[in-house]
Formats: C-alpha cells, sequence, structure tokens
C-alpha cells in the first residue's frame, strides 16, 4: 500500500464520519444567508448529533426487530459505501472492491431498510413518506445505473477507481456523453439528498414529507445514527460528484486539493438551487427524474453514433 | 373617499327583529333566504329552563335581519337543505344546547369529542381506500386541529375536519359583563383579526345602545382594520411562498409584514393592534410627524410589493404549484356562505366593506382577480389586490393625522343589535344582546368560521402533500371558532 493510497483511506474514513455533518450544515447556513436570515451555523448538525446521542430512545409500539435494526442498517450501508468511494483516485481495498453498482446496490439498502422500518410501525407519515421515497427511487436508481452505464463506456469498466482516474484526463470532456452523465447525476443528487425541488429538508409539515417521514417515530441515538446517515449521504454523493466529474491534475495531492475546493463550491450550488426554486409537486417528482434518464439514453446514443469503441 | 357627512345616509340602526313560533323559524329563515337577504350566522343562546333562543342573522344590503325564535322543546325545523351555510351553525347549536334541527340528517357532533369516529366522518368505501389521520398534535407549531383524510394513494377523495380542541368560554365569560368590557372578549377570540373582531363588537354594542360613531371614529377604526388587513395579507403571501418553499418570496413578504407591523405599534402602541378599539370612541391620535412618516412607509411597501409581485409571477417553480390546486367553485362558494379573499378569488364580487355605513369607505368597490378561478393561485391573487386597495385607502385616510372621535346618540336602543365587520379572512358577524348596560348575550361569528366548510369542500381531488398548501391559502384561524 503506497502512502497515498494509506492516506485516502484515512480521508475515507475521517470525511465520512468526522466531515459530513458539515456539508449539510454548511447548505443550511449558506440559505439562510441567501434568505437573509442569521441562520444556524454549519456546526449545527454536529450539536444537533451530540444532543440526540444524550437522549433516551423511545419506541413506538407495536413494533418488531425490523424496527430497531433499520438504524444500524443504514448507518453500515453508508459505511460501507463511503468505503467504496475513491479519494483522489486512490482508495485502500477494503475487501470490497469499488465497483459502482454495489454502491447502488448499498443505497438501495439503506432505503429498503428505512421503508421496512416505516412498514413495521404503521404510522401514517412513515408510510406516506417511505412511498414517496421508493416512487422517486425506482427511476433514481435506473438513472444511476445509466449515469454508471454511460462513464463505462470509455474504460469498459464499472470500477470506480477506473471511472475517477478518467476524469482527470481532459480527452473525457471531449466526449458529449460525458456532459449528458454528469447533467444527470446532478438531478440524482438532488433527488438522493433530498434536496429542494425533490424534497424540502426544513419542512415540518408531516403531509409534505418524503425522507424526514420515516424518520418521525425515532429518538435519541436511532436518531442521531439516522441523521449522520442523511450527512454521510451528503458525502458520499458530492466526493462522488467530484471525483466523476471535476478536472484536475493527476497528482494526489492536488487532488486532494481539489476535492477539498468542490464539497464547499457544491454545497453553495445546493443552496442556491434550494433558495431559487420551490418544492415541486409531488407527482412531477418522477417526471424531473425521467428527464435524467432522457439524457442518459441521449448520451449512450452519441456515444454510438460517434463511434465509440 | 372621503367621510360620509354625518346623517345623510347615517348609519342604521340596530338589526331587524322578527319574533317567530318554533314551527315559524324554517318559513321565516327561507323567506329571508327567498328575499335575498345573504345567511350570516345562527347563534343559540339558553334561556330559563329548558328553553333555548334560537337567532338567524341574514344581511341585506339595507341592514341584518335578525330571525330570532324560543323554543321550549329545544326543537325547530332544519334549513341546512336549503342553506347549507348554517350547517356548522346548526352543529354547533345542538352540540353546546342540545337543539335538534328536525331533519339535518346525519347530524354529525361537531364540538363533541365523545363521539364515535364513525359518527362524525363521513364514510368512504371502495379499493384501497384508506385513511390518514392528521393532528391535533403537529410536528411544527400549528394550532390543534384533527384532520382525517380519506385518501387512495396520493390522491384526497374526502377530508373530515375536528376542530373545537379548546374550551375557552369567552362567549359565557362575557355574559353579565358591562357593554364596555365586551369588546375585550371579542378582541380575544384571534390575534390576527383582533381589531375586526373588537370593531363589529363596538359597532354592535352601539347599535343596541343607539350610537351613531362621528367621522373621526369612522375613519380611526377605518384606518386600524385596513393595517390590519395589510399586515395580514403580507403575512398570507408569505405563508404561501413558505409553504412550497420558495424562500425568497416567503423571506421579502415577511420583511413587508414586519414593517407593518412594527407601523401599528407606533401608531396604535400595539404591534396586533390591541386595545386600540373602545367602546364610543377613539382616542387613537398619533403625531402628525409619525402619520406622515407611516403614510410614506406605506407607499414605499406599495412599491416593494408591487415589484415583489412581478417577480413572484415570473418565477415559475412557484407558480407551477399553485394553479388549478385546491379549487373551490363559484357555485359551492356561494352555496357554502364562503365570505372574503376566498369566495372573491371564486368570483363572488362581495365585501362587508362596501355596505358598511358605520365605517369610512364610501365608493368601495370589491375586486376580483381577473380569471376567478377559486384556487391557490387565484386566492393570492386576491390578497395581492386587495392589498393595493387598502394601501389606497389607508393613503388618503392618512392624509390627515387621525382625531380622537366619538359617538352620539341617534335613535332609541334596542336589546339585540348585529354588527358586520370585513376581516381579512372575510365577514365577521357580531351579535350582542344586551340587558340594559350589561350584556346578556355575546357571539361572535368570524370570518374563519365561516370559511372552514369551504376549505373541506375545496380539498378532495388534490394531492395529499398539497393540503397544507391549500390550508395556508385559506389561512383560517383554529383559536376564534373554539368555544
Amino acid at each position: 500500500m503506497t502512502a497515498a493510497t494509506a492516506a485516502a483511506g484515512a480521508v475515507q474514513l475521517l470525511g465520512c464520519v468526522a466531515v459530513a455533518p458539515l456539508l449539510p450544515g454548511t447548505v443550511q447556513h449558506l440559505k439562510a444567508r441567501l434568505q437573509g436570515r442569521p441562520g444556524p451555523s454549519p456546526l449545527q448538525p454536529y450539536r444537533e448529533l451530540r444532543r440526540l446521542w444524550r437522549k433516551s430512545g423511545v419506541a413506538p409500539q407495536p413494533r418488531t426487530v425490523i424496527y430497531e435494526l433499520a438504524p444500524a442498517t443504514v448507518a453500515g450501508t453508508l459505511l460501507i459505501a463511503a468505503l467504496l468511494v475513491p479519494i483522489g483516485g486512490h482508495a485502500p481495498d477494503w475487501g470490497i472492491g469499488h465497483d459502482a453498482l454495489v454502491l447502488v446496490g448499498l443505497l438501495a439498502l439503506g432505503r429498503f431498510a428505512i421503508a421496512l422500518a416505516a412498514w413495521d410501525t404503521g404510522g401514517a407519515f412513515g408510510l406516506i413518506g417511505a412511498a414517496r421515497d421508493l416512487t422517486f427511487a425506482v427511476p433514481v436508481e435506473a438513472v444511476l445505473l445509466l449515469v454508471v452505464v454511460v462513464l463505462a463506456l470509455p474504460s469498459g469498466s464499472t470500477d470506480l477507481l477506473a471511472l475517477s482516474a478518467l476524469a482527470t484526463t481532459a480527452e473525457a470532456w471531449s466526449e458529449p456523453a460525458h456532459w449528458a452523465a454528469a447533467l444527470a447525476f446532478g438531478i440524482v443528487v438532488l433527488a438522493e439528498l433530498g434536496r429542494q425541488p425533490v424534497d424540502n429538508p426544513d419542512t415540518h409539515l408531516e403531509l409534505t414529507m418524503v425522507h424526514e417521514g420515516p424518520l418521525l417515530e425515532y429518538a435519541g441515538r436511532d436518531l442521531a445514527y439516522l441523521q449522520w446517515a442523511v450527512a454521510a449521504r451528503h458525502w458520499i454523493l458530492l466526493v462522488l460528484a467530484t471525483e466523476l466529474f471535476v478536472p484536475r491534475p493527476e497528482p494526489f495531492l492536488a487532488q486532494v486539493a481539489t476535492l477539498a475546493g468542490a464539497l464547499p463550491t457544491w454545497c453553495v450550488v445546493l443552496a442556491v438551487v434550494e433558495t431559487t426554486q420551490a418544492k415541486m409537486r409531488v407527482l412531477r417528482v418522477p417526471v424531473l427524474i425521467g428527464t435524467g434518464a432522457a439524457i442518459c439514453l441521449l448520451a449512450l446514443i452519441s456515444w454510438h453514433v460517434r463511434g465509440g469503441a | 373617499m372621503t367621510a360620509r357627512p354625518d346623517g345623510a345616509s347615517g348609519p342604521r340602526s340596530a338589526a331587524a327583529i322578527t319574533r317567530v313560533a318554533p314551527a315559524g323559524w324554517r318559513p321565516a329563515c327561507l323567506r329571508a333566504h327567498a328575499d335575498g337577504a345573504r345567511f350570516a350566522g345562527l347563534f343559540g343562546a339558553p334561556r330559563g329552563g329548558r328553553a333555548v333562543e334560537l337567532r338567524a342573522v341574514f344581511s341585506t344590503p339595507a341592514g341584518e335581519r335578525v330571525i330570532a325564535c324560543e323554543t321550549p322543546e329545544r326543537a325547530v325545523e332544519s334549513v341546512v337543505d336549503v342553506l347549507p351555510a348554517a350547517a356548522w351553525d346548526e352543529r354547533e347549536a345542538h352540540d353546546l344546547h342540545g337543539v335538534r334541527f328536525v331533519g339535518h340528517e346525519p347530524l354529525r357532533p361537531l364540538l363533541d369529542h365523545d363521539a364515535a369516529l364513525e359518527r362524525w366522518t363521513v364514510p368512504v368505501a371502495g379499493r384501497d381506500a384508506h385513511q390518514v389521520a392528521v393532528g391535533p398534535v403537529h410536528a411544527g407549531v400549528i394550532e390543534s386541529g384533527h384532520f382525517r383524510f380519506h385518501v387512495v394513494g396520493e390522491l384526497i377523495l374526502s377530508l373530515d375536519l375536528r376542530l373545537f380542541y379548546k374550551r375557552r368560554g369567552l362567549e359565557a365569560a362575557a355574559t353579565g359583563r358591562p357593554a364596555e368590557d365586551a369588546i375585550a372578549y371579542a378582541q380575544r377570540a384571534c390575534a390576527a383579526c383582533a381589531v375586526t373582531s373588537s370593531v363589529a363588537c363596538a359597532q354592535a354594542c352601539e347599535a343596541a345602545l343607539g350610537l351613531a360613531p362621528d367621522d373621526e371614529l369612522r375613519r380611526a377604526r377605518t384606518v386600524l382594520l385596513e393595517l390590519e388587513r395589510v399586515y395580514n395579507h403580507l403575512h398570507d403571501i408569505s405563508a404561501i411562498c413558505a409553504g412550497v418553499g420558495f424562500a425568497p418570496g416567503a423571506a421579502a413578504y415577511a420583511a413587508l409584514k414586519e414593517r407593518v407591523q412594527r407601523l401599528n405599534l407606533r401608531l396604535a402602541g400595539h404591534r396586533f393592534l390591541f386595545g386600540s378599539v373602545r367602546l364610543g370612541g377613539s382616542d387613537l391620535a398619533p403625531a402628525a410627524a409619525d402619520v406622515a412618516d407611516a403614510r410614506a412607509q406605506l407607499r414605499t411597501t406599495g412599491d416593494e410589493h408591487a415589484a415583489l409581485w412581478r417577480q413572484l409571477h415570473f418565477s415559475r417553480s412557484l407558480q407551477e404549484r399553485l394553479d388549478a390546486v385546491g379549487v373551490l367553485g363559484r357555485d359551492d362558494a356561494e352555496r357554502l356562505g364562503a365570505v372574503g379573499p376566498a369566495a372573491r378569488a371564486a368570483g363572488l364580487r362581495r365585501d362587508v366593506r362596501s355596505e358598511s355605513t358605520r365605517l369610512c369607505y364610501g365608493g368601495f368597490a370589491p375586486v376580483t382577480p381577473a380569471v376567478p378561478a377559486g384556487d391557490v393561485a387565484s386566492r393570492m391573487t386576491q390578497r395581492a389586490i386587495e392589498l393595493e386597495q387598502s394601501l389606497a385607502v389607508l393613503d388618503e385616510l392618512l392624509a390627515d393625522p387621525p382625531a380622537p372621535g366619538r359617538t352620539r346618540a341617534i335613535g332609541p336602543t334596542a336589546a339585540v343589535a348585529v354588527g358586520r365587520v370585513e376581516s381579512p379572512r372575510g365577514a365577521t358577524t357580531c351579535l350582542v344582546e344586551l340587558d340594559g348596560r350589561r350584556l346578556r348575550a355575546l357571539h361572535l361569528r368570524t370570518g374563519s368560521y365561516a370559511n372552514w366548510p369551504s376549505l373541506v369542500h375545496a380539498v378532495p381531488g388534490s394531492l395529499l402533500a398539497d393540503f397544507p398548501l391549500i390550508n395556508k391559502s385559506f389561512e383560517l384561524c383554529y383559536a376564534c371558532v373554539d368555544r
């Protein structure tokens, strides 16, 4: 293992566990400033996690082991998913490989666990939220897979290390397919992170909730795991966006520096989108995601028309 | 828009009262309805023994008509088949005073919360239909209200409401107090409509005491009412923007509302204009410099509103959420007795301000949107155009600083009188019964009370996720319907 790989592994763990809450915190902070409010500090999610960690849990009745295992399952899948994502084109072999398709599966598994938990307790808002989440998830997963397929066309591999290495080359951006994939991935990020216009993370209105709904029943440490998982999801997708789409020089340190610059930039982009766009009507969201699928299909067509190998 | 010369088309005296026997209740109500009078409320009050006094208020451009009926058997024929607007009133009179309304079937409980689910909800049958219950405890800071939806997936089939979670006893507490105290009780029904309820109560008491306001008193009360409308409408537009997560609109209109509330504080000493209305006169006399400054600030508010409104109009992601959601048709609005911006947005060109002889609205004409579609977009547009109208009224009334006003005796006293005032949410009716100078009864039927049934009617056919938005577009109050 080279020093770069070891360092990448450290960033993977440290970033996912310790830096991740800073991302939604920064988005919330910037959003408040854009709206003319002082807003919470970017560190607010850490305070929330500390508060929840000290609180005792309240468990609904009736419930089964499905409800109890969901927070650990969600947190576990996201931790493993974070270990798949390379940092600066490097990643140690944790024994799980770096296949993008595994990542798609892990994200789906986390979603499945929380939907099952909502079903287990049978709370109306949990079920409504989970139902909406799954309704969106079907096209979101399809688009994410298509993005992976489009990106895998030049290298013929869905390995994230290979895909990340490809992005460091200038040639990648000479392909229209790469641009299309970037656009579609942007839609995936909005949907996966539950941000406006897909979902409103700030809402207190139970009837409009998507991702928040199934979390309503949880309290204490269980909720802390789930809140951390939301932050980890931000980390994974925003790091992935950087690794797959941001052009950068080859050396490892330069790549890490790019990542350090790109993450705050993504936070700004999310805050601006969330401030300028109202939340969509709930049944229009699949149409938005469908647009992402159409873009990917155009990318595939363009690749073949241009005679890609 | 100047005050009418005192006495020329002066304030009407107390309401015309028709007293009927229980058997004559329904025919008398139906006759009033057939004559073109609009239903404006039905109130019950206990009398000695088992008897209950029922009073129905009908409003005509010439004044209010009250049909009164003492029923020892506590039973009259229902009018709900002809006047669906009276449905909540009859249900309330039944739950509070045990009056049976023969022919009102099923007479679902309204205030009575002990009833089984099947008794107070409308049955829905069919494949995949299920219930979603929301409240009375909500995830945010929202008043207690229980909403029970029947849905298929995201589609709402029907909605049942259960409000009345607080026992306030305002009307009971007011009974027996001196007439001067009545306003204190009416005002506390609801903070956002405090001036409206106060003025309605003041007008009713003054009509009963045979008093008429002078020009200064009319002007002062009109200024207060319009200040209340301006900050409420600004708030409601902000709330609709916040309901769809459109932060720029929500923040900008919230800032305008804050500015107007600070003006309220400077002009009348209270951000919600509490304590600014009293019986028989007005002490509102702000300094000339404050009034001139307020007038300038209101003009700026109007300009900023116009600019912001144009921006909202061209914000596609916002407009997409508002169109064709929560539609209240014109005929339904008429039938259900909808009032205020909700009724005007559905095309009913009707506003108590145009017939308020005890206020200073000379030549007032109600406005409606160009296309009164009765949806969320129309209700928001309605508020935007009413804002311009209210700011114009204020600009004219504040040309000179308000001076203390008073009343003078114009006619005989009456035991029962009615005051009707247009609140930011619609027509508010206040009926008082005086025994000398003491209150024998005080009844308040606010614009919110009148509009809740219309909200229930506007919801089916929309998506569950859109309900909070539809609710905000009506922006009804929970507290002032509590009994």
